[in-house]
C-alpha cells in the first residue's frame, strides 16, 4: 500500500489523487454502470434458480444434455472471454500510464475476442440443429438456449460500448486523468465475463 | 514498482483462469457424475470469480458495498448449486405445485 500511494493515481479515471489511490473504498466506474451490473447480474441469478429448480424436476435430461453438447466451443468461448476481460484490463492499465495508443491496440483485441466468441457461439448454433437440439426439445436444452442466447446479446452490446470506448481514445476524450468511462465499460465488460463463469459449468460441466 | 506488479497480477490472473478453464473442460470430458466433482466445480467457480473481481475489475479495494454484493454473489451460487445437487429431491418436493 505504500508503495502505491507514493505516486500520482488515475485509477478510477476521475482525475489524479496522491493521497490514496481512486478505487480505494470508491466505486470503479460510476453508479449507473453498477445499478446496470446489479440489474443485469439479479437477472442471471433468476436463470440460475430456474435451473437448479428444472434440474430438480427433470435429473434424467439435464444428466444427459450437458454430454451432447460441443465441449469444445464452451471451452473455446470461456477462453474467449476471460481473455477479453484480460484485455480490457490491460487497456486499462495502458491510460493510466499515459499510453491511449497502446489501450487502443488492447482494447481491439478485446473486441476480436467478442466477435470470436459470437462466431463461435452461432456456429455452435447450427451444430446443435445439426445434431437434432433445438430449443423444444427437453427443458435442458430449452435453458441451454435461453441463457445462452440472453448471455450472446449481452456480449453483442458489450462489444458496441468497447467500440464506443475506442472512439473517445481516439477523439481524445478518455485521458490518462479522465478515463471514467472506460472504467464504467470495463466493469460492464467484466460482469458479462463473470456471468459466463458460472454458465459455462452449468451448461457444459455438471451433470 | 507499482505498474510492474500490477502488471504481473494481471498475467498471473490470466494464466491462472486459463488452466482452470482447460481444468474444467477435461472434468467436463472425462469425469463421471459425483458430489466430488460438483463441488470442485463449484470451488472452481467461486475462484475464478473471485479472481476476475479482485484483480480484473479492481474490486479488492473497491467501495466495501460493491465488494460484498459481488464477493457474496459468487460465494452463494457455487453453494447453491452444490446445495440444489445434494438435496435435489428435497428441491423438486419443496418446489412441486
Amino acid at each position: 500500500m505504500n508503495i502505491i500511494t507514493e505516486n500520482t493515481f488515475y485509477l478510477n479515471g476521475c482525475g489524479a489523487v496522491k493521497d490514496e489511490p481512486e478505487t480505494v473504498n470508491k466505486i470503479p466506474g460510476n453508479k449507473a454502470v453498477w445499478v446496470g451490473i446489479f440489474a443485469e447480474l439479479t437477472e442471471f441469478a433468476l436463470f440460475f434458480i430456474i435451473y437448479f429448480i428444472a434440474k430438480a424436476h427433470y435429473p434424467e435430461q439435464f444428466n444427459q444434455g450437458p454430454l451432447q453438447l460441443n465441449t469444445l466451443a464452451g471451452t473455446l468461448n470461456t477462453v474467449a472471454l476471460i481473455s477479453s476481460s484480460y484485455f480490457v484490463a490491460k487497456a486499462l492499465a495502458s491510460i493510466r500510464v499515459n499510453k491511449p495508443d497502446e489501450s487502443i491496440k488492447w482494447l481491439w483485441r478485446a473486441i476480436l475476442c467478442g466477435g470470436i466468441y459470437l462466431v463461435i457461439k452461432v456456429w455452435e448454433y447450427h451444430w446443435n440443429v445439426n445434431q437434432g437440439i433445438q430449443t423444444n426439445t427437453n427443458k435442458f436444452y430449452t435453458l441451454y438456449y435461453y441463457m445462452t442466447f440472453n448471455h450472446l446479446l449481452h456480449v453483442g452490446w458489450a462489444s458496441g460500448s468497447l467500440i464506443w470506448a475506442i472512439f473517445q481514445l481516439k477523439s481524445g476524450r478518455y485521458t490518462q486523468s479522465n478515463h471514467l468511462g472506460l472504467t464504467a465499460i470495463a466493469s460492464y465488460w467484466h460482469m458479462v465475463d463473470l456471468a459466463w463463469v458460472i454458465i459455462f459449468p452449468l451448461l457444459y460441466v455438471l451433470r | 514498482m507499482f505498474k510492474l506488479n500490477k502488471l504481473n497480477a494481471l498475467d498471473i490472473s490470466w494464466i491462472m483462469l486459463m488452466i482452470v478453464t482447460l481444468a474444467n473442460a477435461l472434468v467436463a470430458e472425462t469425469a463421471d457424475k459425483s458430489l466430488v466433482i460438483t463441488a470442485v466445480i463449484c470451488f472452481s467457480i467461486a475462484f475464478k470469480g473471485r479472481r476476475i473481481m479482485d484483480y480484473f475489475m479492481e474490486l479488492n479495494h473497491a467501495n466495501r458495498t460493491i465488494q460484498l454484493f459481488m464477493r457474496g454473489y459468487f460465494y452463494v451460487f457455487p453453494l447453491l448449486i452444490f446445495f440444489a445437487d445434494l438435496f435435489s429431491e428435497e428441491l423438486a418436493i419443496l418446489t412441486t405445485l
